[in-house]
């Protein structure tokens, strides 16, 4: 395959400028407006060195943005991996080629809504008064059930909106993987009397154990993206129960006073702790 | 049938029905007046409207947003296409030492949080003249679709089997040819697929261009989000309305995309 050719030069240079171009320069220019104090309202600002992240420190909403994300990394990451297990394990034990076939459309419908519908869907479901999640409590009981205003509720509210859009769909690849899987070993299994859980817990999955980590992996990074789902459905409320980091920066560049530098240096502060994160389970995960 | 069985079957009965309801509920009360929709039990008969739908497509902001949302998604897929086809070919059939970092290089991009990308080029847009514009989510969204279109154009490449292509070259076809006339059309059914989830991906970007658009390029999304924010005599069928508007695109594309991820699996299976 190898005459020599500038084909690989010419297919390769435009696209890979053009990422570099679009990558590089909001991130550098990040970087530049972080050390500034611009705001929308002013076209300019100056230099104010690091005061943007040390006032960063001191800041209580701060704190608290990064205890929200941090929570909803873990929980929307282990609950799509364990729905998604789950489902795999039982389309793979249960459902014949066709009922698969359907399920695996079914089951793409969720992830591929676009989220802002998502959002609004459950939003409307969770509603107090007219939602049908909430009808049966409300029927039972007589009180309406506000579970996206109760500070207790209101996260786990939105991530279980997150697992269902991701779960549904991990629970997709998770079969497909199992159906890569050699019999053999199933069999040897079954003929020494394993139980089918065993046979799960301690042959399949342990076989699985690198596209597992590759979907946690995949999920860590899409789970960033909460912002969607948390504008509709609480704009990070009550008070800031649901306030992520990218909703706080946001807030702060653009709702309540347009100060950008601020707002920058706190993505700034994502970003590099993204990368660095992202990076080192990267090179770990990939032999 | 064993308990097990019984249990495991309702299960997964129980999560494709919970896959679908919402979305069918939702397209249930586009049809409802409000009346029908703001009752204290759930109605499942009612009279249907076509009012919501009319509303929605007739308003100018609706009409708009669909416009800006065709060509910011139509526009930026077209130029991952055009480029990120021909590098993923390149990747995956001229591997040199550079091809492990290009391909982690595309990936990172992926790690970016949305909000670290989009603050820093509200102000570079707004400097240069180009905010709220669609020229600026187009090149903004390039980002996305081009790094898409490559992380999953080089496996899609790669699956063509490396004979045909050495065949047409013994037949004196050039490695443009080659790429053009043989790779290009072998793996058109899973390329087809790459670039329809680059458009998904784009098609639903929410944030982005929440932050580089006020009016004139406010895309569909944005719109719909506008929409729920409404104060308190909530218009409900209007917005399930156009909730529905919103997700029939990609819903249109599901069959493609379960092809796209078949396919990855099938042949990695063989």
């Amino acid at each position: 395959m190898t005459s020599r050719t500038r084909l690989p030069a010419v297919f390769l240079a435009p696209p890979l400028l053009i990422l570099a171009v679009l990558a590089f320069v909001p991130t550098a220019y990040a970087i530049y407006i972080s050390f500034r104090n611009r705001e929308l309202s002013r076209p300019d600002g100056s230099f104010v060195g690091l005061a943007n992240y040390i006032d960063l420190f001191s800041d209580r909403r701060f704190v608290n943005a990064i205890g929200v994300s941090l929570t909803w990394e873990l929980v929307t990451v282990t609950l799509t991996l364990l729905v998604a297990i789950v489902l795999g394990i039982l389309m793979f034990e249960f459902a014949s080629a066709r009922q698969r076939a359907v399920l695996t459309l079914i089951f793409l419908v969720p992830v591929i809504l676009p989220r802002v519908s998502a959002a609004f869907v459950w939003k409307f479901a969770f509603h107090p008064l007219y939602g049908i999640v909430t009808y049966p409590y409300k029927a039972i009981t007589g009180q309406p059930l506000d579970l996206l205003s109760n500070p207790a509720t209101a996260l786990m509210t939105v991530a279980l909106v997150d697992v269902w859009q991701w779960g549904l769909f991990f629970g997709v690849i998770v079969l497909k993987l199992l159906e890569t899987l050699p019999p053999q070993p199933f069999e040897a299994a079954r003929l020494d009397h394993a139980r089918p859980w065993q046979i799960y817990l301690y042959v399949a999955l342990p076989m699985l154990k690198a596209p597992l980590i590759s979907l946690t992996f995949i999920k860590m990074i899409e789970s960033l993206r909460a912002f969607d789902l948390i504008y509709v459905m609480t704009r990070g409320g009550p008070g800031i129960v649901t306030e992520t980091l990218d909703m706080y920066a946001f807030s702060q560049g653009f709702i309540e006073s347009g100060r950008i530098s601020y707002a920058s240096s706190m993505a700034v502060l994502m970003m590099v702790a993204t990368t660095v994160i992202f990076t080192v389970i990267w090179k770990r995960v990939k032999p | 049938m064993s308990l097990s069985r019984f249990l495991g079957k309702s299960v997964l009965y129980l999560a494709a029905f919970s896959a679908v309801f919402p979305m069918v509920w939702t397209a249930i009360n586009a049809f409802k007046n409000r009346v029908d929709i703001v009752t204290p039990t759930p109605l499942f008969i009612f009279t249907p409207t076509l009012d919501n739908f009319a509303y929605v497509l007739g308003r100018d902001s609706v009409a708009a947003g669909l416009v800006n949302s065709v060509i910011a998604a139509g526009g930026s897929v077209l130029i991952g296409a055009l480029l990120g086809l021909p590098a993923a070919y390149a990747i995956a059939r001229y591997p040199n030492r550079w091809s492990a970092d290009i391909q982690f290089f595309v990936l990172s991009l992926r790690f970016l949080p949305p909000v670290a990308v989009a603050i820093p080029l509200m102000v570079i847009w707004l400097d240069l003249g180009f905010y709220d514009t669609r020229i600026s989510l187009i090149v903004t969204y390039t980002l996305l679709t081009l790094a898409t279109v490559i992380w999953l154009g080089v496996p899609a490449f790669a699956r063509v089997p490396k004979e045909v292509e050495e065949a047409a070259r013994v037949d004196g076809y050039g490695p443009y040819a080659v790429f053009f006339l043989i790779a290009l059309p072998i793996a058109s059914r899973s390329l087809i697929g790459a670039v329809a989830f680059a458009f998904v991906l784009v098609w639903n970007e929410f944030l982005i261009a929440l932050m580089l658009t006020t009016s004139d390029a406010k895309t569909l999304p944005i719109v719909a989000s506008e929409l729920t924010q409404l104060g308190r005599d909530v218009p409900w069928g209007i917005l399930n309305a156009s909730v529905v508007l919103l997700s029939i695109p990609p819903l249109l594309l599901i069959g493609i995309l379960s092809g796209l991820l078949n396919n990855a699996f099938r042949r990695k299976s063989n």
